[in-house]
């Protein structure tokens, strides 16, 4: 699971809180859309290169 | 009657404000998508950010987010700049938070050193200054803006644009003051 660190300046705990399933939902979705548009952009450079 | 201050303990004043600076817990940024200070209290007028070596796994630049009651994720009036010793220079306006580099810079290599300084204009609003370097390659990045919340800062929060990329080394802490 991701996760995030939090700080409370208050008290000075530091927590790791695991992502729920839904955010961790987004952020595979997320992830997945970031490589597909990598993977476009590499396939235009290459048609490019070859054109 | 004199009173003497002599910096061995805080000072609180009537509106609960501690004089001098006070520091935040220094934390490895070293996992997770993104740090969170929470509970800064309500009477601090600056915050300094800083950054020991941080660095990511991705390409999404890094950026400072403020928040009251939650991160606030947009309209942020920013820019970021690069210059380096080969006078190489780009800029970009990102309004998610204040960004430490600009668009299309980072790789999972970069090493950002420096400090991020917020300072309070009152009705919420907050200026902000800062510069980082990636020395490996001489890079210095500035950044600069102004952002309004809808209420009282109570947070920072250390992520990337994309949200999605994780810290893999160094450390940050903040410093806060009245």
């Amino acid at each position: 699971m991701t996760h995030r660190i939090v700080v409370n300046v208050e008290t000075g705990v530091v927590s790791q809180v695991e992502y729920t399933a839904e955010e961790q939902a987004v952020h595979d979705a997320a992830v997945a859309a970031q490589a597909l548009a990598e993977a476009v952009a590499i396939q235009q450079q290459q048609t490019n290169e070859s054109a | 009657m004199s009173t003497v201050i002599d910096g061995s303990a805080s000072v609180t004043i009537n509106s609960g404000a501690i004089l001098g600076i006070t520091s935040g817990t220094a934390v490895a940024s070293t996992s997770g998508t993104s740090i969170d200070f929470t509970s800064i209290p309500s009477w601090v007028k600056r915050i300094t950010v800083m950054f020991n070596g941080v660095s990511t796994s991705g390409t999404s630049s890094i950026q400072v987010q403020i928040g009251a009651g939650s991160v606030l994720t947009s309209g942020y009036n920013a820019g970021v700049g690069l210059i380096n010793n080969s006078s190489f220079t780009t800029t970009s306006n990102i309004s998610s938070g204040f960004a430490t580099i600009p668009t299309g810079v980072n790789t999972a290599a970069y090493i950002h050193y420096g400090q991020m300084i917020l300072s309070s204009m009152g009705s919420n609003t907050w200026a902000v200054s800062g510069n980082f370097i990636y020395p490996a390659a001489l890079n210095i990045m500035m950044v600069a803006g102004a952002v309004a919340l809808s209420g009282t800062l109570d947070r920072v929060r250390l992520t990337t644009v994309n949200g999605t990329d994780t810290f893999d080394a160094g450390s940050i802490n903040i410093l806060y003051e009245g």
